[in-house]
């Protein structure tokens, strides 16, 4: 019997084997990347993915053979995208804090795979994966001790990951070019004064990093069932997990922790199953542990890890020599200009709602409704990041509570829609504040990572039990939820209830806003600006972050639910999947988090901009002829995340959003004009830098 | 207040035998300390010496390896910032922590509002959280107080450093605290400024009375505006006593006197 | 105000300058710092800057060795235009600046931060002796080796910052506040370094709080004034100059 056991667990550690060089191969390229710039990057996986469409395009539909289809996607591609993210981004955001480079690189996240597929006419679907790199990789076997058998793309991935394991580590053992890239990652400034190119340096960096991250792309498309951003992206947060091992700077530790989750997760898998025939409590988990481990697993070395938690950026002793951030608020009285703004603005806004309801057909009718919802949830947002300034990754999750929960009330209880969606607001409100305990001690990029890690866990497990997801346990478009009947009100058109959500969301919009200028407002800005200030005059941190998630968690469950009633059906995987949820952060951020108009134009993006903007609508309005549309349109609704996710690159200069960018410029011009006096500030800049 | 009498001898601030080290370097050993009510106590020494140190020890942004600091005679050592803060420790920073987006005005609301706060969240939320009568009183008297009443609305990215400075130091008072703890307050400023902020923290100290522990570079603000002081070197206590006689001491000429300014 | 001009030039060729700097205005994007700057330091002399707090001198500082590009007037580094150039190229050319404030990588050891430096300018092979012989200079440094740069106290950080600098043996030296918060033994060490550097040949700008040590080691001095040099002449002319200009109290708007 022991024999039989020892047996199963050499099988499972050579079956985890594949599986764990994928994780590993992604995990070093995220620590190289973040050793080399800096910068904790998330696109990882989307630039992978460039390479791996390159190649897929190149090698399986052009035809070319295997070598110019590899130098082309791997060492042209990978390291030109390397470069131009270098010297037209993230150069310039090298004295930006940590934050602002995670969110931009979430806008590339968005942004990179359709600039790709829009470049190389390619589109995602089911089958369509490029061959591994050695012939017959996927089909000649080598059996080892009889129980597992490797393919040579396994083989070969497992090879090319040890190597540059080893070769890196080296590097950065054995070369200055690893203590240079180091440098320049602590204070460009210091390292030019030692006479050291500091933008050569941190462009060759960014190049390394973005071809291994080509290569990995390439080594690891052939496991996927389609080559989709959304599966690189996966891939990188569980490599972040087995990265996080190695406290996200050391090589060996990062490729040991990538094989460890892949060896775990098949140890997982053989055994799970014959401990649940002993207990019974296990069986209804039995399916969902090993997809969430490397969530886990991340989760709590994000939590209990405290060197990790206490890891430090240095702080650049020269940033000061950079021109400060110029004051966002800039006080002025309420022009006649101001006034004639507002006043088109809302009478804009007043006979677009009057078009909208007398004669927008059922599609737009259908599209502002969800708008609405979605604003509501992307309030969420202006509270967590406007105000209290995290950046949470796992609103989605929120939202998906709030219908889930909604969803079942109705289903199970015949409970009304809308005391379903209280309630959901009230359960996520639960979830978010349980959350956020264990992330207490966490700040800045870390709560993001943690809550994305909650958010794939939510995804991975909390989706799939029969008290959420569905009876059928999978969730899928076939959850009904009803539309609401207030007294004489029924509101099964989409007009009434477009009506209903509007209120709704002048509601939110008006609570958020006072919530804004409340004591507890006040104090979560206060925390955000200064979180050491904060506490020495007496505001508890701990009480500032459970405030603002579950109050954000609240809002966000009261959207999802609205959303789902709206639509009349739970769809998670299209509205509250984790990858879906990052274009929320994206769009919010561009237009502004600090004021609800950035949530509500956001909201609006999302869903109007595809059918008005890109498919031509407003300019066969403008024209009077849907025939007259020049030719260019309609384009791909693909163009909106490239530009939103490109949007996000202004967030680290002006982290309030093009909105209030725009009228901080005007108020700014104003003050400029009678204020020519910036003496005292040169000096008290001169002195504190 | 049950309790009061016992403590009614205890000194204000009472720091006994702290020690703390990092990575296996002892910034701190064996270091006591007392600040009595309404005393004025400066902490001098050079650089390294443990004085940021000392002082995060007590704020309680730093854990000590041991020892304990008990405040009115009640050990605070293992109460978090905030608390610390709501039972009358103030504090002003080395390096500024203002809040950026925010008017001087709503530096004395806020921490205001913490000290007398709304404490019901809605009837908070419905009052739109702007000041209160009181409220306006209190900040426009602590504005006059440190001349800063021009400055209300003006947010604070357009102080000047020194103007900078006297806000953290207003902000803190309107908490009350009974120890109010100063971080180098004249670091970035010029000769002028410094005596300027110097002679507006005597007359606050003299009218409301709160108890100041002042680290300071500046070895002539110190030595005019301390009645005791405790020099400190390579984490240890020197010397404690009287300002006059530690300056004159020794063991100050030792740790201090090629760093002094230049006499003119 | 063109008072560089009127400055006793030391050695006369401006070729052999090891520093110009010609009507030079700077600040930090909408901020002016500095004002029609005209200054020389020739190769091998001494130049003390003076002035009270916020006028400028970290920021001519920062000019002088390229962290701040000027926005009009022009930088020039041993007969070499540099105006535009990024800060590596005026480190290459001679120029070496030890900031305010913490100068070393916090996250690298004392090693590699000594590392980066020897290794420009000796090369591979010449790495072991550069770090002996730092190592010689300041022996506690050795000891430290290991150690991460930002765990050691500002003392020795400051050691690990001249090291550095006496290694590379620069044609000019921008010392800023080099003695700031450094024990008693620790400025008159700096000093006598300084001293030695000064006479292998090297031209030194020097900021100082300390204007006695600052006059005893320099030849020339400038008044800096709202950013602008308001005053430049001898170590001893200066003596009696700046006991009135420094303590009279700034005038604030």
């Amino acid at each position: 019997m022991f024999a039989n056991i020892g047996e199963d667990i050499v099988t499972a550690v050579l079956q985890g084997a594949p599986p764990g060089t994928v994780y590993a191969l992604v995990a070093l390229g995220f620590v190289l990347a973040y050793k080399t710039s800096g910068v904790f990057n998330l696109a990882f996986g989307a630039q992978a993915y460039a390479s791996a469409v390159l190649y897929f395009k190149t090698h399986a539909e052009w035809g070319w053979p295997v070598l110019p289809s590899l130098a082309v996607s791997v060492f042209v591609l990978a390291p030109l995208v390397g470069f131009l993210l270098e010297s037209l981004i993230f150069r310039h955001l090298r004295t930006a804090p940590p934050v602002s480079s995670l969110v931009v690189a979430i806008g590339l996240t968005i942004a990179i795979p359709s600039i790709v597929d829009l470049a190389l006419d390619f589109q995602p679907r089911n089958g369509q994966i490029p061959l591994g790199i050695v012939p017959n990789g996927n089909s000649v076997y080598y059996p080892v001790f009889d129980l597992y058998s490797f393919s040579r793309d396994e083989l070969m991935a497992m090879g090319v990951a040890t190597a540059a394991m080893l070769a890196l580590a080296a590097m950065f053992r054995f070369t200055m070019v690893g203590l240079k890239m180091r440098a320049v990652v602590e204070s460009p400034r210091l390292t030019e004064l030692n006479g050291l190119a500091a933008d050569r340096i941190s462009i060759s960096a960014w190049m390394l990093s973005s071809l291994f991250a080509g290569l990995a792309g390439v080594l690891i498309a052939p496991r996927f069932p389609t080559l989709a951003p959304g599966r690189f992206f996966d891939i990188v947060v569980v490599a972040i997990a087995a990265a996080a091992v190695g406290a996200l700077v050391s090589l060996p530790r990062a490729y040991i922790g990538g094989l460890a989750l892949g060896v775990a997760i098949a140890l997982f898998n053989t055994f799970i199953p014959r401990w649940a025939n002993d207990h019974s409590w296990l069986r209804p988990m039995q399916n969902n542990i090993t997809p969430a481990l490397p969530f886990v697993v991340l989760f709590l070395v994000l939590v209990f890890m405290p060197g990790l938690r206490r890891a430090r950026f240095a702080a650049d002793p020269l940033a000061g020599v950079d021109p400060p951030p110029r004051s966002t608020v800039i006080p002025a009285p309420i022009s006649a200009s101001e006034i004639v703004r507002r006043t088109l603005g809302t009478t804009l806004l007043v006979v677009t709602l009057i078009v909208l309801f007398t004669r927008g057909d059922s599609a737009f009718l259908y599209l502002a409704g969800q708008g609405a919802a979605l604003a509501v949830v992307y309030l969420s947002i202006t509270i967590i990041t406007g105000l209290a300034g995290h950046i949470s990754l796992c609103q989605g999750s929120f939202a998906a509570v709030g219908a889930f929960t909604t969803y079942q009330l109705a289903a199970r209880y015949d409970t009304s829609v809308l005391v379903g969606a209280v309630a959901g607001a009230l359960v996520a409100a639960a979830v978010g504040a349980l959350l956020s305990v264990p992330l207490i001690r966490l700040s800045g990029v870390w709560i993001a990572i943690a809550t994305l890690a909650f958010a794939f866990f939510f995804d991975a497990v909390m989706v799939k039990f029969s008290w959420t997801g569905a009876p059928s346990g999978v969730a899928t478009g076939d959850l009904v939820v009803p539309r609401p009947v207030i007294g004489p009100w029924d509101m099964a058109s989409d007009k009434s209830f477009l009506a209903f959500l509007l209120a709704v969301l002048a509601i939110a919009t008006v609570a958020v806003m006072l919530l804004s200028r409340s004591t507890t407002g006040r104090m979560l800005r206060a925390t955000r600006g200064s979180e050491i200030a904060a506490q020495s005059i007496g505001i508890s941190p701990t009480r500032a972050r459970v405030l603002a998630f579950s109050l954000a968690a609240g809002l966000a469950g009261l959207g999802g639910a609205l959303l789902v009633i709206q639509q009349e059906s739970v769809n998670y995987d299209t509205n509250f999947a984790p990858f879906a949820a990052l274009f929320w952060l994206v769009l919010v951020v561009t237009f502004g988090a600090r004021a609800p108009e950035g949530a509500i134009a956001g909201a609006a993006t999302f869903t109007l901009f595809d059918k008005v903007v890109l498919q031509g609508t407003f300019i066969g309005w403008l024209l009077r002829s849907p025939d007259r549309v020049p030719g260019l349109l309609p384009v791909s609704p693909k163009w909106r995340l490239v530009l939103f996710g490109l949007g996000t690159i202004q967030y680290a200069s002006h982290p309030e959003g093009v909105l209030e960018m725009a009228r901080a410029r005007r108020n700014r011009r104003r003050a400029e004009d009678d204020d020519h006096d910036d003496d005292h500030v040169e000096l008290a800049l001169e002195a504190s830098v | 207040m049950r309790g009061r009498d016992v403590t009614l001898a205890a000194p204000l601030l009472a720091a006994e035998g702290l020690g703390k080290s990092f990575a296996g370097i002892v910034a701190l050993e064996n270091v006591s300390l007392r600040v009595d009510y309404g005393e004025r106590v400066g902490l001098i020494g050079p650089n390294g010496a443990g004085k940021t140190t000392l002082f995060n020890c007590i704020h309680g942004m730093l854990v000590p390896d041991s020892g304990t600091v008990s405040l009115a005679g009640h050990d605070i050592s293992k109460l978090p910032v905030h608390l610390r803060a709501r039972r009358g420790i103030g504090r002003t920073f080395q390096r500024i922590e203002l809040f950026p987006d925010s008017t001087v005005r709503d530096h004395l609301v806020i921490a205001d509002r913490v000290r007398h706060g709304e404490k019901r969240f809605w009837l908070d939320v419905r009052r739109h959280g702007t000041p209160r009568p009181d409220e306006m009183q209190r900040s426009d008297e602590m504005l006059a107080l440190f001349g800063l009443s021009e400055l209300a609305d003006e947010p604070i990215e357009r102080l000047s450093l020194g103007q900078c400075r006297l806000v953290e130091v207003a902000r803190a008072l309107m908490t009350k605290p009974r120890l109010l703890l100063l971080d180098e307050p004249s670091s970035g400023l010029d000769r002028a400024e410094a005596a300027a902020l110097a002679s507006t923290l005597f007359d606050v100290q003299q009218r409301q009375g709160v108890a100041i522990l002042l680290v300071e570079h500046d070895i002539e603000l110190v030595a005019r505006f301390t009645t005791r002081c405790y020099l400190l070197e390579a984490g240890r206590l020197l010397r404690a006593g009287p300002t006059a006689e530690v300056m004159a001491s020794d063991e100050m000429r030792a740790a201090y006197l090629g760093s002094l300014p230049v006499p003119t | 105000m063109g008072l560089g001009g009127a400055a006793p030039a030391k050695n006369g060729a401006d070729v052999s300058a090891a520093l110009e700097l010609r009507r030079v205005y700077a600040g930090y994007g909408p901020f002016r710092a500095l004002f029609d700057v005209n200054l020389t330091i020739a190769a091998g002399e001494a130049v003390a800057l003076v002035g009270s707090n916020g006028a400028g001198k970290t920021s001519l500082a920062r000019v002088a060795s390229g962290l701040v590009t000027p926005s009009e007037g022009s930088v020039v580094v041993n007969g070499r235009d540099l105006t535009r150039a990024p800060a590596y190229r005026y480190a290459r050319a001679g120029v070496a600046h030890a900031p305010e404030g913490r100068s070393v990588f916090a996250t690298l050891t004392v090693e590699e931060n000594l590392e980066l430096s020897i290794h420009r300018i000796r090369g591979r092979k010449g790495l072991k002796a550069g770090l002996e012989q730092a190592y010689a200079l300041y022996p506690i440094l050795g000891e430290r080796r290991q150690q991460l740069a930002g765990t050691l106290s500002g003392g020795e950080q400051r050691m690990l910052t001249m090291a550095r600098v006496l290694v590379d043996a620069p044609r000019l030296l921008i010392a800023d506040e080099l003695s700031l918060g450094l024990a008693p033994l620790m400025v008159q060490h700096t000093y006598e370094a300084l001293q030695q550097l000064r006479q292998s040949g090297v031209a030194l700008l020097v900021i100082e709080q300390h204007v006695t040590h600052a006059l005893a080691l320099c030849d020339r001095v400038v008044i800096l004034d709202r950013g602008t040099p308001t005053w430049i002449g001898s170590s001893e002319q200066a003596r009696t100059r700046l006991q009135t200009v420094l303590h009279s109290p700034p005038t604030s708007n």
